[in-house]
């Protein structure tokens, strides 16, 4: 059995606007194994992003528990959330979220301005590379396409080496040629052995996954592998 | 926008500082270079009318001949030099005559030099011009203009070297000449004083004013009247200055709210990325105190190459200004109006970094979505 890295119980998340409560998700439970690529699907507004945001110590749940690398996050302070982030998680944005004013070797860099790692700087260029931007090292967002900010931004995910990887839509800003590049670049990664976790509306990458959490309304409509998503999707 | 506030707040800070310290400095100077330790005027003279006197202003009581005689019997007074100040008016402008005694004067003065000749006391309708004046119309040494009152024929036997006080700008005449064509014999506007110890001059001007008719005013006290003066316009242009600071402070404080607005999902992006809310907060208090000190910078580059303007637009606005260039660059000033630029950056950048800080990351990275 495969050792866990995220474990989530009963999960709900609850936000007040006026006196009504919205119940973005509901007693959600699942458990991802170190090494697997899990994908999260569903409808829009039915909790995806809320429950990646959770994973990923950006926001904390109503009730329920949430264990990362057997570390409880539920009720941590911000500081040790901080650090959480800072040694396990790297985020990837839909939007891409780039500085435009710093160049692609630079906003790469930038999650070590935060982490104050030393010796890290020679793992630039790895990453460059790893990414398929050596070409393009100095030149700024504004003189890429949409799949080469995407892949700067998953260089700066990966920059800190976090043992997670947390992408919210990453190929929904991309044409398909461009999102396949994407895939096989998270198929690379995950092979190395990165625990992925993708949000997503694509069909073709939620496939590839090892397993698919599929939400509903805020709470877990199926819970599979991506063999039996993909025989739902062809019938 | 932010930097061009700061600039300005800073420049008008440093013109202001720079000119105050600049008068004060010249005024003092201008006063030593007198070469007079006190002036004994007409009794019932008030101090403003005895300061205007060193300006070339003109009061209208007098003292005579003979308080001169009884001045210069007092022990511990060496030079007791009787003027006359008097003033005409030719195309409109006022002309500044002093009717002095020539040897008197040079012994005040020792610094006076002279292109042509000093005239001597018992010459007539000769004189000598300050620099600016003969600079002004256009006159040397041995020119004959018409003059005074009633434009008699003078000719000009000196020209002094430009000495940076007011005493560019008036015309010396022998003192009865001057009592002469104004009509003021026996009449004597002045008794500048030297003593011999400065450590008597009190001593010195209580017995002066023993002689009934003279009143003593010490050149500190003509300094002090002066900035008494000075001062209140001072003061008004300090009240605009610190209304316009405080406009300034919160014009720069609600741009970088609106900057700090505008980056909030950078900010989401950042911690989501693993930034605390402490480099957050840092981050935007850096920027801000970039900003403030660059435009500090500028506004001090700004105004030493305005500093000409400023200074003619000051010295209308102040009741006297000393001869010369008041606003000089101090490195004690630039200094403090660079801790200023700190000051403001830090006033205008802590409210926004904590706010800054204190957003979660979610609602960083939400915000504007919806």
């Amino acid at each position: 059995m495969k050792e866990e890295v995220i474990v989530a119980k009963g999960l709900t998340k609850i936000y007040h606007r006026g006196s009504e409560d919205i119940h973005a998700l509901k007693n959600v439970s699942f458990a991802i194994g170190k090494g697997e690529f899990a994908a999260i699907v569903g409808p829009s507004g039915s909790g995806k992003t809320t429950l990646l945001n959770l994973v990923g110590c950006l926001d904390t749940p109503t009730t329920g528990s949430l264990k990362l690398n057997d570390i409880e996050v539920t009720g941590s302070r911000e500081k040790d959330l901080v650090k959480l982030r800072r040694e396990n998680i790297g985020f990837v944005f839909q939007q891409f979220y780039l500085l435009p004013t710093l160049t692609v070797r630079e906003n790469i860099e930038l999650p070590l301005l935060f982490s104050k790692r030393n010796g890290y700087k020679s793992h630039i260029d790895e990453i460059v590379e790893m990414v398929g931007l050596k070409a393009r090292a100095e030149h700024l967002p504004g003189q890429l396409s949409g799949g080469e900010m995407q892949r700067v931004a998953i260089g700066r995910a990966l920059i800190n080496e976090p043992r997670i990887i947390l992408a919210d839509e990453p190929t929904g800003n991309l044409d398909s040629a461009t999102s396949l590049n994407i895939f096989k670049l998270f198929h690379n990664l995950n092979k190395q052995g990165l625990t992925l976790i993708i949000v997503t509306h694509n069909l073709e990458l939620a496939k590839s996954a090892h397993k698919v959490i599929q939400l509903r309304d805020g709470e877990i409509a199926r819970k599979t592998s991506s063999r039996s998503l993909l025989i739902k999707a062809r019938s | 926008m932010t930097i061009f506030g700061v600039a300005i707040a800073v420049a008008v800070l440093f013109s202001l500082l720079s000119f105050n310290s600049g008068y004060e400095k010249q005024l003092s100077g201008e006063l030593d270079s007198m070469g007079i330790h006190m002036l004994a005027v007409p009794k019932g003279c008030p101090y403003e009318a005895a300061s205007l006197i060193i300006h070339g202003g003109v009061i209208p009581k007098y003292l005579s001949n003979s308080d001169v005689e009884e001045a210069k019997n007092i022990d511990g007074i060496e030079v007791a030099s009787p003027m006359l100040l008097q003033q005409f008016y030719k195309d409109d402008k006022p002309h500044i005559v002093y009717g002095i005694n020539i040897d008197d004067m040079k012994r005040l003065k020792p610094w006076w030099q002279v292109e042509g000749r000093f005239f001597s006391q018992t010459e007539d309708n000769v004189m000598v011009i300050g620099r600016s004046q003969a600079e002004e119309k256009k006159l040397k040494v041995g020119d004959v203009m018409p003059f005074g009152p009633d434009q008699i024929p003078f000719t000009v036997v000196g020209i002094l070297e430009r000495t940076g006080t007011q005493d560019d700008e008036f015309h010396f005449l022998p003192l009865q000449v001057a009592q002469r064509i104004f009509g003021k014999p026996d009449q004597i506007t002045t008794i500048a004083i030297r003593v011999n110890d400065i450590s008597q001059i009190s001593a010195i001007s209580k017995e002066l004013e023993n002689i009934p008719d003279i009143q003593v005013v010490t050149m500190t006290q003509v300094m002090g009247t002066i900035m008494n003066l000075v001062g209140s316009a001072r003061t008004l242009l300090i009240s605009v200055i610190i209304v316009a600071i405080i406009i300034s402070v919160l014009g720069i404080m609600n741009t970088l709210l609106m900057s700090v607005n505008e980056r909030t999902r950078e900010f989401g992006m950042m911690k989501a990325i693993g930034a605390s809310g402490l480099d957050i907060g840092r981050l935007v208090l850096i920027e801000t105190l970039f900003i403030t000190v660059v435009g500090g910078v500028i506004g001090l580059l700004f105004s030493a190459l305005g500093s000409g303007l400023i200074e003619g637009f000051v010295k209308g606005i102040i009741p006297y200004s000393p001869a010369g260039k008041l606003m000089t660059p101090d490195p004690g000033l630039i200094g403090l109006c660079l801790l200023f630029s700190i000051i403001i950056g830090f006033v205008c950048g802590i409210y926004p970094a904590i706010r800054s800080s204190r957003l979660t990351p979610m609602e960083a990275i939400r915000s504007n979505l919806e």
